[in-house]
Formats: C-alpha cells, structure tokens, sequence
C-alpha cells in the first residue's frame, strides 16, 4: 500500500489547544490519506485525546485549522463532525445498557415520521455487520452482550452515520487477544472498502501490527511521523517516552516463602446479586507474584473486595499468615498488613476532593503520630506527605492541592505510596497500570518487583497480558467467576492464555469446561 | 486530561462579590414586589434597617434570632457538609426543647448553676436522639434520610403540641407548659435586651463545628465518607457509623437551639415556640456554603431581616413573609449566580 500516493481525507494545520495556561496541543500538524490506519501513538497526557476532541467538535482549538477532504471546516460539535462523515468509538462506550443493539444505533439519529424505522435499520445493521464481518444480533439487549460485541456496536453506529473517517480510542483495552485479532481483521476490510481509521493507542505492538503510518505526539507536539514499514518498536518508543524503553527487566530470582494468603473455596456475590466468584481456591506465597489474568468482569473485583473484606462471603475461608480473615473488617484486615490498590483509583483509591496529603494517610489518620487525641496533627501528616511525594516522584505542585488537579499516573503513585509504605505481607493490585503512561508503568512494575524481593506476597489481578507474563511467577486465569487451572510462568505462552481466557481449564488432564454466560 | 489553573485572586473576588450582588438584586425585586401591594419600598427598607440595628435594643433582638438561625444553620451545615441531608433540624429543635423543658421542671431546677448547663445537655441529648432515628434507618437499611428526616419534623411539632395540651400543661387557659425555675434561665447579657447567654453558646458552637469538621480525625473520617464513600470504606473507615455519627451531632446542635428557645426567650415550652428557624437553616447552610464562618455571617443577615420585618408589620402593616420572601429570593440569586461564577471560569481562560 502506498498511502501517499492517494488523496487527503483530513488534515490538521498547527492546532494548538490552551487550557489556561498549559498548551495540551501545541502546533500539531496531521494529515490522514484515504484507506489507511493511521496510528497516533502517545503516552497518557500527550494530546491525543485532546487533538480527536478538536477533531470531533468537542473542543474549539486556540489556533489552527482544519480541512475535511480539502476543504477548511470549523467543527462545532460531534453532531457537525458526523455530518462531515467522521466517527468517533470512545474509550469508554456510550451505549445505554438496557436498550437493544438497533435502538443504540438508532438513538440520536433524525427519522421522518412518528414511528422508529425498526426493520429498515435492521436490515441496515446486518448489511453492514456482513460487509465488514462485524457480528453483532440487532435484536440483543446491550447488557446481555459481551465487550468486545458492544465494540462492534459502537463502530456500526459510527458506519450507519455514512463515516468515512473513523477514530478509535484505545480500542484493544477492553478487548481479550482472540477479539483484538479479529477487530484488526475487521479494521483491515474496512480500509480496503475505502474508510480511514486514526487508532489511538499507548501500546508499540498494535501500532506496529496494525497500522499504516504512525504520528507521534509527546507534550503535545509532533514529535515523529514515520511509515510504519520504515520504522521498529525501538524508535518509537524512543519517540515517544524520549529516551529508550526498559523492554526486558531482569526481575531476579526470589525464593518463595510459606504460604501468605490461601483461599479455599471461597464464593461471593456481585452488586447485581448474582453469583461472581464460585468456589475459588488458591495461595500466595511470600516473595512470589501470582497473575491472575481474565477479562475484566469475570469477578477480579469481587475477589479483590472479598479479600480485602469490602464484600462479604456466601462461603468459604481466607486466611492471611494463618489467621482467619473471613469475617474481619477492612480496618481489621489492613492492620494485619494487606495492602490494596482498587482497579478504579479515581473513585475508590482516592478522594478526588481531598489534598494529595489528606489522601496520603487515609488509611493511617487516626493513629499516631498523625492524630493526638482526638485532633489531627497537620505538622506530622505533611512532613509525611513530603516524603512520600519525594520518595514516590509524585508530580503535584504542591502536597495540599485537591487530588483531582493531578494525572492518572500520579494518582496511582499517591494511592501506591499509601498502600506499601507500611511494608504490607499482602499485596493485591488490581488493573495497575490502566490507563498509565510508559514511564509510570514502569515505575509501577519496579516497585512490584521491588516488594518481591522484600518477601511480600503480590496477587496480581490485570487484563494486560504483557504485565502479568513479564511479572508473574504463577499464572492463572479467572474465567466467569472460576479460575481456569494454576500453571507456572515457565509453562505458559499467550495462546495458551488465550485459551484460558476463552474458559478452557488448562492444567491436570486439559479437562474442558465452560461455565454459562452470566 | 489537562487542567486549568483559576487564579485565586479572581475567584475569591468574584466569591465574595456574589452574595453581595444577589442580596442587593434580592432587595430590588422584593422592592417591586412591595410597590405591588401598595408600599412604599424605600419606607419600608428605612424601618427594616431601623428595626434591626437601630438601636441597643434592636441589635439585641437580631442577634436573639440570630441565636436560633446560627445553631440551627449548624447543624444543617455540618450535616450538609459531610453529605447527609438532614432536613429535620426544625423537628430535632423542637425535642431539643422538650428536653430542656423536663429536665429543668424535674431535676435541673433544683440545682444553681449547673442547672442551666444540664437542661442544654439534656437538649442535645434529646435532639440527637430524634436525629438518630434518621441515622439508624438511612445507616441499617438505606432509608433516604431526606424522606425520614421531613417526616420526623412534623411529628415533633406535634408532639410539641400533644405535651402542652397535655402532660406539660400549665394551669390556665394557653397551650403552654409551666415556667421553668429560674435556675435554669439562661441570664440576659445586656440590660434592656432580651439577647440572652444562648448567643455566646452558638459562638462557641460555631467555633467548635469548625473544629470538628475540619482539625479532627472524626470530622476528617465525617467529610470523607460524605464526598466518597467507597473509597473512605475501601480505606478502613466506618461508613455506616459515620452516617449515624453526623446525624447525632447535627441532631445535637439543633437540640441546643431548642433549649434556647425554652432557656434564654420563653422560658417555658409553648406551640410553635419555632417559626421555622429549621427551614431556614437549610438556606443559611447553603449560603454559608457550609462553612461555620459563612454560616455565621448569614445568620447574623438573616436575624437582621426577622427583627427587622416585625418593625414593618408594626409600623406599615406590611406581612411579616416579606422577610421569608426576601431570604428565599436571596437563596435563588445566589444559586443562579453560583452557576454564572462557574460557568465563566470554565470559558474565560484564553
């Protein structure tokens, strides 16, 4: 393929986008042909999300200009971009859960007359899932569907609106390895039938498998524009972190302990009141990490609740060190030394509202040195907020800004500080890396690592496969509320992970077995 | 995502300039509303000012009700202010009263001194009790404190009612219970005033909510459960108690307010020994952006406008809802202008 040879679908010219004082955007050029992928490749805060919110009308930028199929456009709001023919999957899906798949791509759309063209659209919605292989039942309520067919939804959406130029943002985060392969195959044909694609990502391998051409930002500039053909993981990277990336890390060997957690057939509930964890049985050994991978939703939260005593048990033990934790509290347990860092760090790991300070020691206020009797000791708390900043790099003007002025990354190295400060024998993290950038991933790896070596217990719960292969001394899977066998690191690849994620049990006698969709 | 630093020397500008500006619009369009019913609106506003801090025994009179509206203010405020909406500090005043009232018929009265004190404590104790009702239930079963909080005032007016009717009735012809000792009165601070002791009692309360909420472990563990109650559960804080504990010492406050009422004004239990100093409580709350020290400041305005609107009703014969009115259309302002502050500092920076 020959990208340049074809016409101009979109070009951005110098866009810069201030918010107060901070350019998110700063003179950025981007140019899209017809029929390609075109990876925009950045860490988290670079501007990517920024420079598509421009793109699709959610933003007005402070300078620049933007030309759809050669012609100069201001773009006021989504609805003005779609009538441009662009389309926009967001991260997060904008679907509304108990509505089914054609009333979703049909809401919002104008239609003539009183009643809702259901069978037309229908037929519409079939037509397009055939041509571009985009399975999805026009009939099936959102909840009753899984991610990756919700993912589908929301491209047809963008498709039945005529788009010719589609923006995906970070659209393999949700998705297990069998679905990101076949939303390439489909991303693929779709270019190949004439659409452009911009695909927003923070990981090298996809842009690489993927792409066309790649635009690299980093603090919101330009920073390279490559064809992927000419170019490696190495440099890009490079590119985009702006010095070479730890690819492999020497994680050293560790010698196991005893047993620090065990589980024994433990079985709880979700919020929803249907059974999420069914007998699930399993230790942890101090100075081992033990991977549990799985797409989300299969009841990683619900075990991380359990053991952190948030949830209750229908059943089952857990002991910690060879103490019973069952019934305890989650002061109770925390004191006995289990350290947690939520999945959702910006509503359960942090209080947005509170200082950076006041949630450094959320979890320690009421005891001494940082509280005397009944008042709290302001002295103690930010001499200890400073060193944790200082200690852990958290990037924050100041320790008594609200946690909500700072990024991702730093919000997760405020909850990470907290969390293993104490030297915990337990720790269980929950989606570490979500959402960050390069450089805190790592940060966050090393101090796992870290924390091995000093003989804690690590249960590592993720959808990243990477993570959980480069980290994991054991691995296991958790596939609708069971754990699909406890294989060692050394024995695993991807595709065997795969399977497992499918809800295949893989260790004694490869016996099958698959639960019923919740 | 990108974030926007607001300079804080317009914020706080625009801040302090708000309820100012929306109390002067207030004032304009009750104005209009004065010359529709066939009053001279600068008159009037001449008696409203004359009648609140014309004179010794004026100020007295704005800073007695100043007394109801700052504790009750407090109360909602600190409820408020950790997220549980108490709307019943009306009904938790009125058992405030209650007890202060028995206590000091019965045991209190007897005692000098320390009598005075223990029919407040008795106050309190009352008043958190009727608020914890609504703690239990919201903090057990998830009861919406909202619903119960509402219910329970009108059951404790009542209730007001059914005593003095009754069990607490005084010989003679009025509702009304019998007049407490004077031991347990609170004693008048200014000669020719009825501003009684119970206004250095709702300074010192401000003082002490303040303190609380903001310099305590308890008020730290309060607030946090109020913005985020996952993440203060996920973190080892007692949800549940803490809805429980914000409802007691909400319900405490307001029970202080009672037993002025009964201590420092009436010196008896009698119907309706509250004109709704509760419900306003909830806009000086929110006015006083649930602050003490905002909470003090409107309550102190408000008290002005009460003492202030009863010279009016005396002098003009203009009703005395002109003030309720006034206060509402303050609360208005000031929500529209909240809004207006936010949305230009969302646009402006370029």
């Amino acid at each position: 393929m020959a990208p340049d040879s074809k016409s101009k679908v979109l070009e951005m010219k110098g866009i810069t986008k201030k918010f107060g004082d901070l350019s998110a955007n700063n003179n950025v050029d981007f140019e899209l042909f017809r029929g390609e992928i075109h990876g925009l490749l950045g860490e988290n805060g670079a501007g990517k999300s920024t420079l598509m919110n421009v793109l699709y009308g959610l933003y007005q930028p402070t300078h620049g200009e933007i030309h759809v199929q050669g012609k100069r456009e201001i773009i006021k709001s989504p609805l003005e971009a779609i009538d441009l023919g662009i389309g926009m999957v967001h991260q997060h899906f904008m679907l509304t859960q108990t509505h089914t798949v054609t009333e979703n791509v049909l809401l919002g759309l104008k239609s003539k007359g009183f009643f809702l063209p259901f069978d037309s659209a229908e037929k519409k919605i079939m037509d397009l899932s055939k041509k571009y292989g985009l399975q999805v039942n026009p009939k099936a309520k959102i909840w009753q569907i899984s991610v990756g067919e919700q993912q589908r939804v929301e491209i047809i959406k963008a498709l039945y609106r005529d788009v010719d130029i589609l923006i995906l943002d970070e659209p393999t985060s949700v998705l297990s390895p069998q679905e990101v392969n076949s939303l390439f195959a489909t991303l693929k044909s779709m270019v190949d039938q004439g659409l452009s694609i911009i695909f927003i990502t923070h990981k090298l391998d996809e842009v690489m498998q993927v792409s066309d051409r790649v635009t690299v930002l980093r603090d919101g500039k330009v920073v390279g524009k490559v064809k992927t053909l000419d170019t490696n993981k190495e440099e890009l990277a490079n590119m985009m972190v702006g010095r070479p990336l730890i690819t492999s890390f020497e994680k050293g060997s560790v010698e196991a302990t005893k047993n620090i957690l065990e589980i024994k057939n433990v079985r709880a509930k979700n919020d929803r009141n249907l059974i999420a964890l069914k007998d699930i049985s399993l230790d942890v050994k101090g100075g081992e990490i033990l991977g549990i991978a799985g797409v989300d939703g299969n009841g990683q939260s619900e075990l991380a609740e359990v053991l952190t005593g948030i949830r209750k048990t229908l059943g089952g033990k857990i002991i910690l060190d060879g103490k019973d934790i069952t019934k305890l509290s989650t002061q109770a347990i925390r004191n006995l030394g289990v350290a947690y860092t939520p999945e959702d760090r910006m509503n359960v790991g942090i209080i947005l509202e509170y200082s950076v300070s006041e949630n450094l020691v959320l979890d320690k206020f009421s005891s001494s040195p940082f509280s005397k009797g009944l008042f709290m000791n302001q002295s103690e708390i930010d001499k200890y907020a400073k060193k944790l900043v200082s200690d852990f790099g958290i990037r924050t003007p100041s320790i008594n800004v609200p946690a909500k002025q700072l990024s991702g990354g730093n919000l997760q190295k405020i909850v990470l500080a907290r969390e293993l400060s104490s030297n915990p024998k337990l720790i269980i993290v929950h989606n570490p890396t979500n959402g960050l950038d390069v450089g805190a991933i790592e940060y966050v790896h090393q101090t796992l690592i870290e924390n091995r070596k000093k003989g804690a217990a690590i249960l590592l719960i993720s959808t990243e496969l990477e993570e959980i292969l480069s980290l994991s001394d054991r691995i296991t899977v958790l596939y609708e509320g069971e754990l699909m066998g406890m294989v060692p690191r050394a024995e695993v690849d991807i595709e065997k992970m795969g399977l497992m994620m499918g809800g295949s049990k893989l260790d004694s006698n490869s016996q099958e077995s698959k639960g019923e969709r919740r | 995502m990108s974030l926007s630093f607001a300079k804080p020397t317009t914020r706080t500008i625009i801040r302090t300039l708000i309820p100012i500006g929306t109390a002067l619009l207030a004032f304009v369009v009750t104005g209009f509303l004065l010359l529709a019913g066939g009053f001279d609106p600068l008159e009037a506003y001449g008696l409203l000012l004359k009648g609140s801090v014309g004179g010794v025994r004026e100020v007295g009179e704005t800073l007695v009700r100043t007394t109801s509206l700052l504790l009750t203010g407090l109360a909602v405020g600190f409820a408020f202010r950790c997220r549980v909406w108490n709307i019943g500090a009306e009904g938790q005043l009125y058992f405030g009263a209650i007890g202060a009232v028995v206590i000091a018929l019965t045991v209190a009265g007897q005692i000098p001194v320390f009598g005075v004190i223990i029919a407040i404590i008795f106050a309190m104790i009352f008043g958190a009790g009727w608020a914890a009702i609504a703690g239990v239930l919201k903090s057990r079963l998830g009861v919406n404190e909202i619903i119960v909080t509402v219910m329970l005032n009108f059951i404790a007016i009542l209730f007001v009612d059914f005593l003095v009717h009754g069990a607490l009735k005084a010989p003679g012809f009025e509702p009304q219970s019998a007049l407490i000792p004077l031991t347990s009165q609170l004693p008048i601070l200014i000669e020719g005033t009825r501003l009684h002791a119970g206004f250095l009692v709702a300074i010192a309360a401000a003082v002490l909510i303040y303190l609380i909420l903001f310099k305590t472990k308890t008020g730290f563990s309060l607030r946090a459960t109020g913005v985020n109650p996952k993440a203060s559960g996920y973190a080892g804080i007692n949800v549940k108690r803490s809805i429980l504990l914000t409802l007691l010492i909400s319900g405490a406050v307001a029970g202080i307010a009672g037993a002025c009422l009964v201590q420092g004004v009436n010196d008896r239990l009698l119907v309706g020994i509250s004109p709704g100093y509760g419900f306003i409580a909830i806009i000086i709350a929110l006015l006083g952006r649930e602050h003490p020290l905002g909470i003090t400041f409107v309550a102190i305005f408000f008290g002005a406008l009460m003492s202030g609107a009863n010279l009016m009703y005396q002098t003009m014969g203009i009703p005395v809802a002109i003030a309720e009115t006034l206060q509402a259309l303050v609360l208005i302002f000031a929500l529209v202008g909240e809004f207006f502050a936010r949305w230009k500092f969302k646009e402006a920076p370029k």
